[in-house]
């Protein structure tokens, strides 16, 4: 299963340069072609759809287009704190599917943090230093659990990563916010109790609900990047991405501690995600609710697949699948139900699979007349 | 109850359990032994649950249903090998389109068809008790009483296990999908249809995926709910690596994992004294635990078919 990754990990050399922008736009718009035809069959107005879908998107201006560009950058920043999870994992040759725990993880840490006692009187900027640094710290242990298991007793991480987010979900649901964790029953509260003024992020845009969560995980952004492409450390968890894929012992011999390494790099990939969980808590939810909409993890996937595992990439991706899940509500007044986005979602990722046939068909259809011009 | 009906009830509600992780396991088998890593069980369990429940809606049987489902087994594998053999897409970034796709398709379906969100109409099925396989003579039996009132799902998951076990290490065929899995290109020079036999797995094991999802909707359940297949297909992935990609290997761990759930509820049911103290997240959460703690005590490194996952290309 390890082998699978290679064509995701070693850059294909371009014959043109264009190749690697043109592949996931022209896979966008396939997959948005092919929504038309979808939604032509069960006899809705696609036109209407779609002006729906992107108009209160947050992509493009249009009425109450502060609202939906707020909203966009809110959910985005979920996405792309699950996409840069599972990408570095990925970077490392590790297929991680933990995302979903280590968000829920991180969230019912930030949670807790945020309304307890002790820390609920401290000044605002320390005590948000302090909830997302335990937050982290949780959802990165979670992860590391993963990595141990896998460095020291060879445990396929698919397995503990799947078998860590029901842990996960059972525990906080089951245990810690029906229990320890539950707000008390006189304030009439389900879930936790509410998290205090000083630890709910700062807005930024006054009149909508977005905060400075896009600006922390734009700059996580930043960070992934600079430690993958510009550290020692970075550099040696690549060349393992690709060592798992092309069975070199190269970082072995050259003196790479491997198993130190792949539990970094599950700890690195479960505080990523632990920020989108921290986000929620502390942005929209304001506590962990008893039920908690997941999936985050999972579309965390296809973000950073879509993003071709590149940070910057993720970055774009998970601002699309934001625009596309904040357009959802309104697609429902043609009659079409709000998970019509996860179609296109799931298309757009099929396309980037054929992207072969993506490739023959872009240069079938643009290359010639450029020889033929030039 | 008397102790030897509870140990066989607990048999078959845990053979209840295994048969949907079990059928994903198998279909997980065949296709990555023929070297196509499929992750898109789950949601091939989610297209199957729903299309066997819509087909059983229709028709007024569940044997209509099991059509349905298995006709979108084949549509969804074909797409799958379509990407993956065809164009050799990568295996993952495939799966992982099918699953998002049986969120939202699905979805839209069950709004679409049976005007509701989050369940479907109940329909007929084999869970109930005209459509189950009653052996009265093995009722009084110990252990094998456990097998006297079981769903045709649960008789099919078993004999599939066994069937193939033989298919793959005892047949031409199996030796073929197995060294196209271990190296397609001695396999092609061999004269080996390469790409055939990969389309030939990828389909099976969509099939067999398409009857964990309909052990769920039409075996256990009556009926499609939007939480369907909830991480089962997932479970079967990690059964099949349990296993190290054998059919009795995989069986042997959805059976572990379904059991662990069964204890768990016992568990639940005959908590007294200081466990009644126990939350119940620890019980829901033990299953999982135990697979973890299983696998490090008991397998070492598992190792898959030395090509699996590698989109093969023809050479020349």
């Amino acid at each position: 299963m390890k082998i699978i990754l290679k064509r995701l990990f070693s850059r294909r050399k371009e014959e043109y340069w264009w190749m690697t922008i043109a592949v996931p736009l022209v896979s966008i718009l396939f997959a948005l072609i092919t929504g038309v035809i979808f939604i032509k069959i069960t006899g809705r107005n696609p036109i209407r759809a779609y002006e729906l879908l992107f108009g209160s998107s947050g992509l493009f201006p249009g009425p109450y287009w502060k609202n939906h560009f707020a909203e966009m950058l809110l959910s985005s920043s979920m996405f792309i704190s699950t996409g840069l999870a599972f990408a570095i994992a990925a970077k490392a040759g590790l297929f991680s599917i933990g995302a979903e725990g280590q968000f829920i993880v991180g969230g019912i840490v930030a949670a807790y943090f945020g309304y307890a006692k002790p820390f609920a009187g401290l000044p605002a900027i320390l005590h948000l230093i302090i909830v997302f640094i335990m937050a982290m710290t949780a959802g990165g242990i979670w992860g590391a659990i993963a990595g141990w298991l896998k460095a020291k007793k060879g445990i396929h991480e698919v397995i503990t990563t799947i078998m860590l987010n029901w842990i996960a979900l059972y525990l906080i649901e089951d245990w810690l916010v029906t229990g320890p964790m539950k707000a008390n029953v006189a304030t009439g509260v389900s879930g936790t109790p509410y998290i205090s003024a000083t630890a709910k992020l700062p807005k930024i845009l006054p009149g909508t609900r977005l905060n400075i969560s896009f600006i922390i995980i734009a700059a996580a952004v930043f960070f992934t990047w600079y430690f993958l492409y510009r550290t020692t450390i970075g550099f040696e968890i690549r060349a393992m991405g690709h060592t798992l894929v092309f069975g070199m012992e190269a970082p072995k011999a050259s003196g790479v501690n491997i198993d130190r390494r792949i539990i970094q790099t599950m700890f690195i990939s479960g505080a990523a995600a632990s920020l989108g969980g921290s986000f929620i808590i502390l942005g929209i939810l304001f506590q962990y609710p008893p039920v908690f909409e997941g999936g985050y993890g999972f579309d965390g996937i296809a973000v950073a697949l879509i993003g071709q595992n590149e940070p910057i990439g993720i970055l774009l991706a998970g601002i699309l699948i934001g625009a596309l899940r904040t357009g959802a509500t309104a697609v429902q007044l043609a009659h079409i139900p709000k998970t019509f986005p996860s179609i296109i979602e799931g298309l757009i990722v099929a396309f980037i699979a054929l992207q072969e046939l993506v490739r023959y068909l872009i240069i079938k259809l643009v290359v010639p007349k450029r020889s033929e011009s030039g | 109850m008397n102790n030897m009906s509870l140990l066989n009830s607990s048999l078959s509600q845990t053979m209840d359990y295994a048969a949907p992780i079990l059928f994903a396991a198998l279909g997980g088998v065949i296709s990555e032994n023929a070297g196509v890593v499929n992750i898109a069980l789950e949601g091939i369990m989610r297209f199957a649950a729903f299309f066997g429940v819509w087909g059983a809606f229709v028709s007024g049987t569940p044997w209509i249903g099991l059509l349905w489902g298995i006709v979108i087994g084949i549509v969804i594998g074909s797409l799958h090998a379509y990407i993956t053999v065809k164009w050799a897409g990568d295996q993952i970034v495939s799966g992982v389109a099918i699953n998002v796709m049986s969120m939202g398709i699905i979805t839209y379906l069950l709004e679409l068809i049976f005007k509701t969100t989050g369940y479907s109409p109940p329909v007929p099925y084999f869970g109930s008790s005209v459509n189950r396989i009653h052996l009265v003579f093995l009722k009084d039996i110990p252990f094998l009483g456990a097998f006297s009132n079981l769903t045709i799902l649960v008789w099919f998951a078993i004999i599939l296990t066994v069937v193939m076990h033989f298919v793959l290490y005892r047949t031409v065929l199996g030796l073929r999908i197995r060294s196209v899995g271990e190296n397609p290109h001695a396999a092609e020079t061999l004269g080996i249809n390469v790409a055939g036999i990969k389309w030939f797995a990828v389909i099976m094991g969509s099939i067999f995926a398409a009857f964990g999802g309909m052990a769920l909707s039409l075996g256990t359940l009556s009926s499609f709910t939007n939480a369907m297949a909830n991480g089962k297909g997932f479970i079967g992935l990690a059964a099949m690596i349990f296993g190290k990609w054998t059919p009795f290997g995989a069986m042997a761990a959805s059976l572990l994992f379904a059991s662990a759930q069964v204890i768990q509820l016992l568990l639940q049911v005959a908590a007294s004294g200081f466990a009644k103290g126990i939350p119940l997240g620890f019980y829901l959460a033990l299953p999982y635990i135990l697979t973890i703690g299983a696998l490090i005590g008991v397998v070492g490194r598992a190792v898959a078919p030395a090509a699996d996952g590698v989109p093969y290309k023809k050479e020349s």
